[in-house]
């Protein structure tokens, strides 16, 4: 039997695994618009998503190394900022995530739906 | 932004080496734009312990640094040993250490003109190798079991981070114990001497420079007392101990002067009794004093560094009350 002690815990870990590939998601989709990595978080956490900065902006390296986001440093309002963009590789992939989040979105609809 | 470039100067330290400009610019613009947000927000600029909370809710520098290293080289056997923020210091430190323990063994045995065999510069290479890891293993275990916002932290940010309650308990306990022994070393000299203490005896010179350093060790009790009763004492902690090695350092030069500290007892002149006190003054002279002054000027200017902050904050403070002169900052 499972210790009870140990709920808190198995929840959080799947709590965050589901998290995770969702977070890609949003910031993919978000990255639609070119941002840096302040006002994407913002951007995020506006529409109810929050992430720290310290799960972001490695995530933002790992996409750009795998050839989704491009990036550029650039002067604005007097600071070097750092701004993300998807790349055409990026577009591709995110029109094939978001039809594959849709599937999956109408199957769990129609499985909640049944239970 | 003293603070924020001291905060990641600490961070730059465990980013991987090809990537540390690039991460610490976008860090820096993070951690900016947070600090714009908020000081907007409040209509004013935020207090330095304002920062510092800012600082704490980001992360330990250490454990900033292992995000951008996921998948980075680590020791693990199931469980992780050597996480990957620590790991390349790990083999740094490994190398030198396994370096200096195989060199040491080939000077060792040119001198006594022994061969120089495999076995003898794998024996000191596995010892290091054990050693490092058994080092590693515990500070990577301490980290995650206990995270700390620093361990070490940059000399500008601790004036703000209270002393850890474990590190003064820990310190009063070896204190202490250290502290009793030499104490007790005039009445019961076989605490020193063992059971030479028969044949040997403390030699008279010892007057000159035992209850200094006895004095010295109780500060250090006194200091470790006050800071677990008072842990937001900061300033206590590298100031007291910058006298304390200061002052031991001042009497390295008396204390080396009074060689030999044993001599042979009055009653057995024995030519055994005289080799002993001779190794006996000869350990303590090369095994203790003659690395002693290294430790303390090495300490004193540590320590040094980590009081800088707290007198600028005292001058600023002082500038503030009574307007004393901005050349005494200047040389600070």
């Amino acid at each position: 039997m499972a210790n009870s002690t140990a709920i808190p815990e198995v929840f959080e870990n799947l709590r965050l695994e589901l998290r995770r590939g969702c977070l890609t998601l949003a910031v993919l989709t978000q990255l639609r618009t070119e941002r840096y990595g302040y006002t994407l978080r913002k951007a995020l956490a506006d529409d109810g998503l929050e992430i720290d900065e310290g799960t972001l902006y490695p995530l933002l390296r790992r996409l750009e190394s795998q050839g989704l986001l491009v990036s550029q440093w650039r002067e604005e309002e007097k600071r070097n900022k750092r701004f993300y963009r998807l790349s055409p590789d990026g577009e591709k992939i995110l029109r094939q995530l978001l039809e594959e989040w849709e599937r999956i979105n109408t199957s769990l609809g129609r499985i909640l739906q049944e239970a | 932004m003293e603070l924020l470039e001291s905060y990641l100067k600490a961070v730059k330290r465990y980013l991987p080496r090809g990537q540390r400009e690039d991460i610490t610019a976008e860090l820096s613009e993070e951690l900016r734009s947070q600090i714009d947000a908020r000081e907007v927000e409040l209509g004013r600029s935020l207090l330095e312990r304002e920062q510092m909370a800012l600082f704490k809710a980001y992360g330990d520098p250490m454990v900033v640094a292992r995000r951008y290293r996921q998948g980075g080289m680590s020791l693990s056997i199931g469980w992780e040993l050597i996480g990957p923020e620590i790991f390349p210091m790990f083999l740094i430190i490994l190398g030198l250490n396994t370096t200096i323990g195989v060199v040491v063994t080939i000077a060792i045995l040119l001198y006594i003109h022994q061969p120089i065999s495999a076995a003898a510069l794998l024996r000191p290479a596995i010892i290091q190798l054990m050693c490092v890891t058994f080092t590693f293993t515990i500070l990577n275990l301490v980290r995650r079991k206990f995270p700390q916002p620093w361990y070490y932290p940059p000399a500008a940010l601790a004036p703000m981070i209270p002393i850890p309650r474990w590190v003064s308990v820990s310190g009063l306990v070896v204190w202490c114990g250290f502290t009793l022994w030499w104490a007790a070393i005039p009445a019961v000299p076989s605490l020193f001497l063992g059971s030479a203490a028969q044949y040997l005896e403390l030699a008279p010179s010892w007057h000159r420079f035992y209850l200094a350093l006895l004095l010295l060790l109780i500060a250090g009790i006194a200091q470790r007392a006050v800071n677990l009763k008072r842990p937001s004492w900061t300033a206590l902690f590298p100031v007291s101990r910058l006298l304390i090695n200061a002052i031991a350092l001042g009497l390295q030069c008396p204390i080396i002067k009074s060689y030999p500290y044993i001599l042979v007892a009055d009653a057995s002149n024995s030519p055994h009794a005289r080799a002993m006190a001779a190794n006996f003054n000869l350990g303590i002279f090369w095994g203790v004093l003659s690395w002693m002054w290294l430790y303390h000027l090495i300490s004193a200017v540590i320590y040094a560094w980590y009081s800088a902050p707290h007198l600028r904050r005292l001058i600023d403070h002082l500038n503030r009350d009574t307007g004393l002169s901005h050349e005494l900052k200047g040389i600070l």
